[in-house]
């Protein structure tokens, strides 16, 4: 999908984007410098670096040629992508309508009774296998505190 | 080429019995990879993994076929795999099936997570029949045939497909969008389609370019649905690979390119005109309509979009169900959550389906009442259950069985939801939907001011995020009143 005038204009200049975040600069090379690549773009720059730091935001926007401004209201507003760095080891604990129901409330409870990081989040759409949490970007379903317990003081032992 | 030379190309797995090790996104949530290790070691290369059949809640699950004799095996964490190596062994009782009798596998979830996520797998499965007769008709009798089936839009306004179709034929070919953000808690049914039978997804995309002279296509999958992404991916891949795609396979040269592109969240993100601004690198908030997307849509061009399930259902054209099918995925106070198909057929009811859930009775403390179409949705009372099912009352399918009791604290979670994922765009809706929870949070109930206000809402928004918002409220208000007498948080303390 693309807007063929924008690519011209783009591909005519070409500045060398800030380099503070050069795992952000080498992830935006890939794609064209297109304004309709803004959002494969800020996704590229948080796979990048974990989140999108005021540099790699800078770096988006110096790539697709969009004003900065836009570029924040625009990563602002999708619900999915971070402005600040993820808590390591942090538990995200859906407390949509079935969650809630299956005892999310509890296991937020346990979790920070036992001195887990946790916080709660939308429904993961995992809704069948309620309580769901999320850690590192790995789901886990029909969730007890104390196997998710282990499991943190596992990969804790492991690293 | 053709289709019965397509298969001899492709041809799938040869031997008697097979083992389906169902992983995907629901078996991996639960655990299943070491099951699907032991099962490997004992069955070798007759064992596969395939994806979640809709059976959530039977995960981590196995499936044994063989021929005339196909055997899920559920919870295989509580019962080990024993059971299992004995059907593999030959000496079944098939009545041990948990399936049961109840379980419908329709039309549209036939193949779902029932083949090992090859492309060979889905063509000995039957995929891409309807394709390669679509692409010998002329397209406007496909539309006909579409138009026929009464086939409606799963995504949850219900507009009729054919006539969506129609529209979008007649000047410049149109782009196809696939709406495949699925951003509505509670609704998991487009990823497990996309998860566990992509081919038939591609199939529909296929008929439906070939019908309004498509030739590109973009399918816009939810951020966080990654295996269902790579899944569609590889089918993608698979389906070019063999001529699908830009070629010739199926009988007739077909010249569609599809992009993939992500989401990034947010629950206005599924709306048309929002996935259209965010594929074009416009902030995600909806357009005014006039004009419709048909006539000016995705960079100005005409846009045919269409959710993941219309398009799978349209793969039904030929041989269409007796009764229109609706995934329904099913959460909360069942014994077994998942995703169903129901045969919207004047006879099948919300009792029904509870009851092949195994609701009720089976999963206490009991159903008090169904969440039907989660924050844009509806209340439906167990004194309701015995009404018939009605299509367009499915919205997009999504149901949660909630225990008694628990309506207005629910009714109040839903409002806060509304208020922190409404974009802002317009006034009515980022105002209104803060003060209906303030409503909703005060010691008593200003009912006149709610009423006025859910009233001004449903009016006066841009899009039907705002335009919804009151529709839990007021539902629950007319079938609950009591529940309410104190305010909900009154309730929900
Ligand atoms: C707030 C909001 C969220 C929506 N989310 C989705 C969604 O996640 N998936 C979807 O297919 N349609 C969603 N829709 C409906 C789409 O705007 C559109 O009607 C639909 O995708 C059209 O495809 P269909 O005719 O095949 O159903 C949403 C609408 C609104 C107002
Ligand atoms: S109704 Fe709500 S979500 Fe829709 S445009 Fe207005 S503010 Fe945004
Ligand atoms: S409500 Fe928790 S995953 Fe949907």
């Amino acid at each position: 999908m693309s807007d063929q005038t924008n690519e011209a204009e783009a591909d005519a200049t070409r500045p060398a984007p800030p380099v503070d975040a050069p795992d952000v600069v080498e992830a935006l090379e890939t794609l064209p410098r297109r304004r309709d690549q803004l959002l494969p773009a800020l996704i590229a720059a948080e796979h990048a670096l974990g989140w999108l730091s005021e540099a790699a935001i800078e770096d988006v926007s110096v790539h697709t040629r969009i004003p900065l401004s836009e570029v924040y209201a625009t990563a602002t507003a999708y619900s999915e992508l971070r402005l600040e760095p993820p808590v390591e080891g942090r538990w995200h604990v859906c407390t949509g309508v079935t969650c809630r129901q299956a005892g999310a409330d509890a296991l937020l409870d346990a979790l920070a009774g036992s001195g887990e990081s946790a916080e709660p989040v939308d429904c993961r759409f995992l809704c069948a296998l309620a309580p769901v949490a999320e850690r590192g970007g790995a789901l886990f379903g029909r969730c007890e505190a104390q196997r998710l317990i282990a499991l943190a003081v596992e990969d804790g032992d492991r690293s | 080429m053709t289709l019965d030379a397509l298969r001899a190309a492709h041809p799938g797995f040869e031997g008697e019995v097979r083992v389906l090790v169902h992983g995907g996104t629901c078996g991996h949530a639960v655990g299943v990879a070491p099951h699907g290790g032991f099962l490997r070691q004992s069955a070798g290369d007759a064992c596969a993994e395939a994806a979640c059949d809709g059976a959530c809640w039977a995960a981590p699950a196995a499936t044994v076929l063989r021929p005339g004799h196909s055997h899920r095996f559920a919870r295989l964490d509580e019962t080990g795999v024993e059971p299992l190596l004995t059907c593999l062994a030959g000496s079944c009782d098939a009545r041990a099936d948990d399936r049961g009798e109840r379980e419908h596998r329709g039309g549209l979830m036939s193949r779902l997570g029932r083949t090992d996520g090859t492309l060979a797998g889905a063509l000995a499965a039957g995929a891409y029949e309807a394709a390669a007769r679509a692409l010998a008709m002329a397209p406007a009798e496909v539309i006909d045939a579409v138009e026929a089936m009464e086939l409606t839009g799963r995504g949850g306004a219900h507009f009729p497909t054919g006539q969506k179709w129609c529209f979008a034929t007649g000047g410049e070919p149109p782009v196809l969008v696939v709406n495949a953000e699925e951003g509505e808690p509670g609704v998991f049914k487009d990823r497990h389609m996309l998860e566990g039978d992509p081919h038939r997804v591609i199939e529909g995309m296929l008929i439906a370019a070939h019908a309004t002279g498509a030739t590109d296509a973009c399918v816009y999958i939810n951020g966080q649905a990654r295996r269902a992404r790579a899944a569609f991916e590889h089918a993608l891949a698979e389906a070019a690979e063999a001529g699908i795609l830009g070629g010739d396979a199926l009988g007739a040269a077909v010249a569609l390119t599809i992009e993939v592109r992500s989401g990034a969240g947010g629950y206005v993100c599924g709306e048309e005109t929002v996935i259209l601004n965010s594929i074009e690198g416009q902030r995600p908030v909806p357009r005014f309509k006039p004009p419709q997307i048909t006539e000016a849509g995705l960079f100005g061009r005409p846009t045919l979009l269409n959710n993941v399930e219309t398009l799978a259902a349209a793969t039904l054209l030929f041989d269409p169900p007796a009764a229109p099918p609706k995934l329904v995925p099913l959460s909360g106070a069942v014994a077994r959550p998942g995703l169903y198909e129901v045969a919207v057929d004047g006879q099948a009811t919300w009792g029904s389906l509870l009851e092949a859930a195994r609701g009720g009775a089976h999963a206490p403390p009991g159903v008090g009442s169904l969440l039907v179409g989660g924050p844009s949705g509806v209340f439906v009372a167990a004194e309701q259950f015995d009404e018939p099912l009605e299509m367009a009352a499915l919205g997009a399918g999504g149901l949660v069985a909630l225990a008694p009791g628990g309506e207005a604290n629910v009714t109040l979670e839903l409002a806060r939801y509304n208020a922190r994922e409404s974009c802002g765009e317009c006034t009515p809706c980022r105002e209104g939907t803060v003060r209906l929870v303030e409503l909703l949070e005060a010691p008593s109930l200003d009912r006149p001011k709610l009423d006025e206000l859910i009233d001004v809402i449903t009016e006066a928004s841009l899009c039907q995020l705002g335009g919804m918002a009151g529709r839990p409220i007021a539902s629950a208000l007319a079938t609950f009143p009591q529940a309410f007498s104190n305010g909900a948080a009154g309730a929900a303390e």
